[in-house]
């Protein structure tokens, strides 16, 4: 019995320290915010005296309001193209008997598994040359091929278990399977399709290098890349630069905690 | 079935062709377009010598950017660090991920959600943020890891934590881990939740209970769920480029650089697009071949 205590004492102070670990640097975030300079300075481990808000000012002097827009513009664009394309790939994929069909799930898989950093240079040319450098269309495509892969891969196992009963019945009805597609999949997908947009939105939200190579102009600038100029422009400043993180960073947090069950549901997909 | 009703799925199957090819087309324009000419041409491009401003003038090297790479003290050493972030990701973050998906399915009973979600959230922040608010708890004047070292008496290092890059590959690997272990221990959580009550009871029967079944028994059932996180972190680990970024630029003096942002140094700020082209492809090498074991591992699961 006592060994039982002790076993579950382990357990629960894991776990907790862990959390702490987790929590404490979002916390020092926050406070650092609130916080004087002189508080940053001579008390690192305070907590603040009094709410200032200077440090919001700062923060959002620097354009952060923009740099939100350009990131919200960009993440709705690419999440949008990202499941609607990656799930018609997907349906065919998992429906259709064409000979190639093998070939280009591998072709997808490549795809899942080459990083951005592997093909910088002649993507930034080809973007350059395109005359589409600071443009967010020129990054909406390219982050919007990137995201396709995984996307593919999530929702083709998920149509694969697919009850086959109603396609067959609406295909003796005389539908095409484009009709079926949008008419009688879609509407029964909803559960995938929140899943791989929340994971993509996330994704592209905080996705940097294509951002940083092809956006320099401040107009232009995504959330993620943005940061980097409040820190440029903020350098021993911390107040500012929190003030800036928790901007960027409460939105996201708060979205998560509504949706985290498909957050959950998506990740845990990946492992079977 | 009748003649005529073959006729119609004639019929229809070179409808459902057309309308397949309809659906399958775009996803096929956007990787080619965007990711496959573009790794192809990485592989051309890896055999000249060209800049950014000189975009015409292309210098045909053969495989002299490759022998520049072997003989590059800085390449080794950025693939050295990959190799360190690989081996200490796969500890940290499968590791206790995989401890703390233990203990969240059989070791406590209560508040597992909100340990869930709390160990998770650092996932949704991007990358460049986690690495802003690491910067400060480290800096040498006004960061707590300072401030805590100092109330407890330890000394601290005198180059501050991110000056030394013996300890600063770590300070980055701390920071990696509390971004990511969550994910892991939420993979590895949907893997045990798969196993059966029924295999704890017939193992509490043998006499094996706590520690010892998860060792002897939980783990090698959910073997294929820990190669799968153990590729992704490896993968994972190939892809690092913000922490370093922001933490070190790849200093002091390229101790720190990882193939990510070696590359982008080589290409955008010393203007080497035919030898950074040449680095890509190495990294090409190693995440297909990475994806080809994803592939293979998933298949078996």
């Amino acid at each position: 019995m006592s060994r039982f205590k002790l076993a579950n004492i382990i357990a629960y102070g894991f776990v907790t320290l862990f959390s702490i670990y987790v929590l404490m640097p979002i916390l020092v975030m926050v406070l650092t915010t609130f916080k004087s300079k002189r508080e940053i300075f001579l008390e690192p481990l305070g907590i603040p005296s009094q709410f200032g808000i200077s440090s919001f000012e700062k923060a959002l002097s620097v354009g952060l309001g923009s740099f939100m827009l350009n990131s919200f513009i960009v993440s709705f664009f690419a999440v949008f193209l990202i499941v609607t394309i990656s799930g018609m790939a997907a349906y065919v994929l998992s429906r259709i008997d064409f000979k190639i069909n093998k070939f280009v799930y591998l072709l997808i898989v490549a795809g899942f598994a080459i990083p951005p950093a592997a093909v910088l240079v002649p993507l930034y040319t080809m973007v350059s040359n395109l005359n589409l450098l600071n443009s967010l269309f020129g990054v909406i495509m390219p982050l919007t091929a990137f995201g396709i892969p995984f996307t593919v891969i999530l929702f083709y196992a998920f149509f694969l278990d697919f009850p086959k009963e109603v396609e067959e019945a609406a295909t003796i009805d005389g539908c095409t399977k484009l009709q079926i597609f949008f008419r009688i999949i879609v509407p029964l997908s909803g559960p995938v399709i929140a899943s791989a947009a929340i994971f993509q939105t996330v994704w592209i939200w905080n996705e940097f290098l294509l951002a940083l190579i092809m956006l320099t102009s401040d107009d232009f600038k995504t959330l993620p890349i943005g940061l980097l100029k409040l820190r440029g422009e903020w350098t021993s400043d911390w107040g500012a630069i929190m003030a800036g993180l928790t901007i960027a960073v409460i939105p996201v947090l708060i979205v998560f905690l509504i949706f985290q069950k498909y957050f959950v549901r998506s990740l845990a997909g990946l492992g079977k | 079935m009748n003649k005529n009703n073959t006729q119609t799925n004639s019929f229809s199957l070179s409808n459902d062709k057309v309308s397949a090819t309809i659906l399958l087309v775009p996803a096929l324009i956007f990787c080619t377009i965007f990711i496959f000419i573009p790794a192809i041409g990485t592989i051309v491009g890896s055999f000249y010598s060209y800049s950014l401003t000189s975009m015409n003038n292309w210098k045909w090297v053969g495989f002299g950017n490759y022998v520049k790479a072997t003989q590059d003290e800085y390449f080794w050493v950025a693939l050295k660090n990959n190799f360190i972030i690989v081996f200490a990701s796969i500890v940290l973050q499968v590791g206790v991920g995989t401890i703390l998906a233990a203990i969240l399915d059989r070791g406590i009973t209560h508040g597992k959600i909100i340990f869930r979600t709390i160990i998770f959230t650092p996932m949704v922040i991007s990358s460049v943020a986690v690495s802003l608010i690491w910067l400060i708890i480290y800096d040498p004047n006004v960061g707590i890891l300072n401030a805590i070292f100092k109330s407890v008496g330890l000394s601290t290092p005198s180059k501050g934590w991110l000056g030394d890059p013996d300890i600063s590959i770590w300070m980055i690997m701390i920071t990696a881990a509390w971004q990511n272990t969550g994910f892991m221990m939420v993979l590895i959580l949907a893997g045990l939740q798969g196993v059966s009550k029924e295999v704890y009871d017939a193992a509490e029967i043998d006499g094996a209970t706590g520690v010892k079944a998860f060792w002897y028994i939980t783990l090698p059932m959910i073997r294929n769920v820990l190669i799968v996180a153990i590729l992704i972190t490896t993968i994972g680990a190939f892809k690092v480029f913000e922490f370093i970024f922001v933490f070190t630029q790849g200093g002091p003096s390229n101790a720190t650089q990882v193939l990510g942002t070696y590359i982008y140094l080589q290409a955008f700020n010393l203007l080497h697009m035919g030898y950074a082209n040449a680095l890509s492809v190495i990294l090409l090498i190693i995440a297909l071949f990475l994806g080809w074991l994803q592939l293979k591992s998933s298949r078996k699961a």
